[in-house]
């Protein structure tokens, strides 16, 4: 009994020193020699080709400790104010080797006409974004950790301000009148606006009279101010119907309104 | 008594050396963890305490009591203090938790065995006394 006894107590008293040695020099190893560096968010100047947004962040994990860092994870979620969850980025490093210092481009990638599709609010109005960034790794690949933080980043409506004017009828000649209608807005989204504004005017039957194009460009940060314009044979414009403007470009199309005349 | 009492000295000292090296580890996050100082000086203290009772009463079967009550009081004060493994806190508008799980369930089954242990060595006492007796 008593050897048994003795043997029990070696092996617990080894087993405590070892479990609080790798406990303690673990954590304590996590706290000194693991740095993360967090550059600069990278916003995006203009758009991918799938009118996508790719927002970017350099992250640089140096692990100069005695243990592997596992499962490293980096997980981004833009929402708005309402809790709307724009869109999740999330990048992975399966292991992080000890004395190691790796660089990771963590992305996020919004699309934009998808965004607005879902939500007119964001083209119309400014508003800030709520950014949640989560990261979590395993400490010695055994002892989960996490940490995570929210932060907030202005979002710029590309149509802030959106006014339709009233029309104005100005004769060309004796057959043609030239209709115009005033359209401002003030760009304050990170990417210009290029695309075509197409009127279309429609007769009190509701037919369609006559339509076209003007061409429109809206730099970012800039006010635009300009005219939605058609030609319409004088004696095609009835005495009371409608005009309706939209905005067309490479991201969405967008009714802008209807004015009703006569 | 006077052996008795340095020994329990003597333990008591290498257990607070023990825990004031340890203490220069955990230091860096404790000031992090709101509380965990607090907890871990609280542990220590009644850790020490039950040691040194132990220690006098070493020779009678209280002596085994008292390690009985040790290992119990590890187990409950670990689960506890550390918010069954999951110990939180913030620190410059980050949030952050640590999962300590794995060694809060290694740490429970190294008491448990602690305890087990007590309880043989209570019945080899009782055992070797009554062999005396019939001696």
């Amino acid at each position: 009994m008593k050897v048994a006894i003795r043997m029990i107590s070696i092996a617990t008293a080894l087993s405590w020193i070892f479990l609080l040695a790798f406990t303690v020099s673990a954590v304590y190893s996590f706290v000194k020699d693991i740095r993360l560096s967090f550059g600069e968010i990278q916003m995006p100047t203009r758009l991918t080709e799938d009118n996508e947004m790719v927002i970017s962040m350099p992250i640089t994990i140096e692990n100069t400790g005695p243990f592997n860092i596992g499962l490293f994870n980096i997980t981004t979620e833009i929402s708005d104010e309402d809790g709307f969850v724009v869109t999740r980025g999330n990048t992975c490093v399966p292991i992080i080797k000890r004395n190691t210092v790796i660089t990771i481009n963590h992305n996020v990638t919004v699309n934009i006409t998808d965004l607005f599709q879902k939500g007119y609010a964001f083209i119309f109005n400014d508003t800030t974004l709520v950014l949640y960034e989560s990261a979590s790794m395993s400490i010695a690949e055994i002892l989960p950790f996490r940490a995570s933080t929210n932060t907030t980043i202005a979002w710029g409506a590309p149509l802030y301000n959106l006014s339709l004017g009233e029309p104005e009828y100005l004769a060309v000649n004796r057959t043609h009148t030239l209709i115009r209608v005033p359209v401002g807005f003030e760009n304050h989204a990170f990417f210009d606006i290029a695309g075509n504004l197409t009127i279309r005017m429609y007769s009190s039957e509701n037919t369609l009279v006559e339509q076209e194009q003007t061409t429109i460009e809206a730099p970012s940060h800039t006010i635009y101010n300009g005219f939605a314009e058609i030609y319409v044979k004088s004696t095609a414009i009835s005495s009371s119907g409608r005009l309706e403007i939209y905005l067309q470009t490479s991201i969405i199309t967008l009714n802008l309104g209807e004015i009703n005349f006569g | 008594m006077i052996f008795k009492a340095l020994k329990a000295a003597i333990k008591g000292v290498i257990f607070y050396a023990l825990y004031f090296v340890l203490w220069m580890f955990v230091a860096p996050v404790a000031s992090m963890v709101l509380g965990l100082k607090e907890a871990i000086e609280t542990f220590v203290a009644v850790y020490i305490t039950l040691m040194i009772i132990g220690e006098f009463a070493s020779g009678t079967i209280f002596q085994y009591f008292f390690a009985a009550a040790k290992e119990l009081f590890i187990i409950g004060y670990l689960l506890i203090s550390l918010n069954g493994g999951l110990v939180g806190g913030s620190f410059q508008n980050i949030n952050f938790v640590l999962d300590i799980r794995l060694f809060l369930m290694l740490a429970v089954l190294l008491s448990l065995l602690g305890f087990a242990k007590t309880v043989l060595q209570a019945i080899n006492y009782v055992s070797e006394k009554a062999e005396y007796a019939k001696i």
